[in-house]
């Protein structure tokens, strides 16, 4: 049994006959208001068949392209979900081994380093004698030796030779 | 391919930090955390040491029976000169106290017959360049002065200076400069 509206619609696309046209068109209260519905219905149906036409694809390359990439991620999607494993750069052995090859660098450079530097070389700490001399016209033999204290990182200048003064010279 | 990349980049990043090339390296700041940067400070030496008083003394050496308290520019060598000089008596008979502000000040330290002139020649790594010039002043007519002894040194700001001068009477005239 079908419904009112779907007789209508029949209806309206003229694909009632018969008995059932007869029905449907006895039942309609104002068949003159229903008529004039119909052809416009038709007038509207034959409008839009003529105005709305498809567009045509102006990169129609670029969307097959999209597809097929799209189709083969589909594709390739099922395989991964199967569990099979993902390959990443840092797995966990990877990253152990770089860890180790930079430790391994570090160290080497370390010893690199340390070689490099000369135990005999002055400390920064203490302070240097640069340069030093005793007027020769005051002590002609005079000498001059340096060296450092450590416990009390004191650089001595010492000087052997020169002329002892008397006490006076003590003076404030 | 390009983390690889990046792999490289950083193990070549580590080793330019550990290279001593360019200065000092990460390592060696790990190695010897205490140790001033020189090539960092020199780009700005007087800024780092503006402000440090150098004390230089004439200090005379003895031995008597009741020896003086030492000075306290001096307490915390006494036991160095004591160890170094064999005296148990430090006095000093001419001083100075100078306030860095450039590095480039030169001043005088005198007692009646000794002057130490000290002209510092600016910064340098942990310290100053100076140049010291001990005159002797003899009482004769009219009064002369007489360059005894000339040095350069680079006075360490963690390192006392001192210098074995003349003996006077049963002394020893020792000069001293600290870094203060």
């Amino acid at each position: 049994m079908k419904t009112f509206e779907e007789n209508w619609t029949a209806w309206l696309d003229d694909k009632l006959t018969g008995q059932e046209l007869i029905e449907f068109e006895s039942a309609l209260p104002d068949k003159a208001a229903a008529e004039a519905e119909k052809r416009g219905a038709h007038q509207l149906g034959a409008l839009l068949k003529r105005e709305l036409v498809a567009p045509a694809l102006t990169n129609e390359d670029f969307f097959h392209h999209q597809l097929r990439e799209r189709i083969a991620r589909e594709e390739a999607g099922p395989v991964r979900e199967r569990g099979e494993s993902v390959s990443t750069w840092w797995t966990i052995r990877r990253l152990f081994w770089t860890g180790a090859t930079s430790l391994a660098l570090f160290f080497i450079c370390a010893v690199f380093v340390m070689r490099q530097k000369d135990p005999t070389e002055q400390s920064q700490y203490l302070s240097q004698i640069l340069n030093a001399h005793v007027d020769p016209a005051v002590a002609p033999n005079a000498t001059i030796s340096m060296f450092e204290s450590k416990e009390n990182r004191v650089t001595v200048l010492w000087t052997e030779g020169l002329k002892s003064l008397p006490s006076d010279y003590a003076a404030k | 391919m390009q983390r690889r990349l990046m792999l490289a980049t950083a193990c070549l990043a580590l080793l330019t930090s550990v290279s001593p090339t360019y200065g000092r390296g990460f390592l060696d700041d790990l190695l010897h955390p205490l140790a001033p940067a020189h090539k960092k400070s020199s780009s700005k030496p007087a800024a780092s040491h503006s402000g440090e008083i150098v004390w230089s003394g004439l200090v005379m050496a003895d031995n008597v029976e009741k020896p003086q308290v030492i000075p306290a520019e001096l307490a915390r060598i006494e036991p160095t000169l004591k160890e170094l000089f064999g005296y148990n008596q430090f006095e000093v008979i001419g001083q100075s106290r100078k306030t860095l502000m450039n590095g480039q000040e030169d001043w005088l330290a005198s007692s009646k017959h000794f002057a130490l002139h000290v002209d510092a020649q600016g910064p340098s790594e942990g310290g100053y360049i100076v140049n010291l010039k001990l005159m002797q002043r003899d009482s004769t007519e009219p009064p002369t002065d007489q360059l005894v002894l000339e040095t350069a040194t680079k006075l360490s700001k963690r390192s006392p200076l001192v210098i074995k001068g003349p003996q006077i009477g049963n002394g020893q005239l020792l000069l001293v400069l600290v870094v203060q």
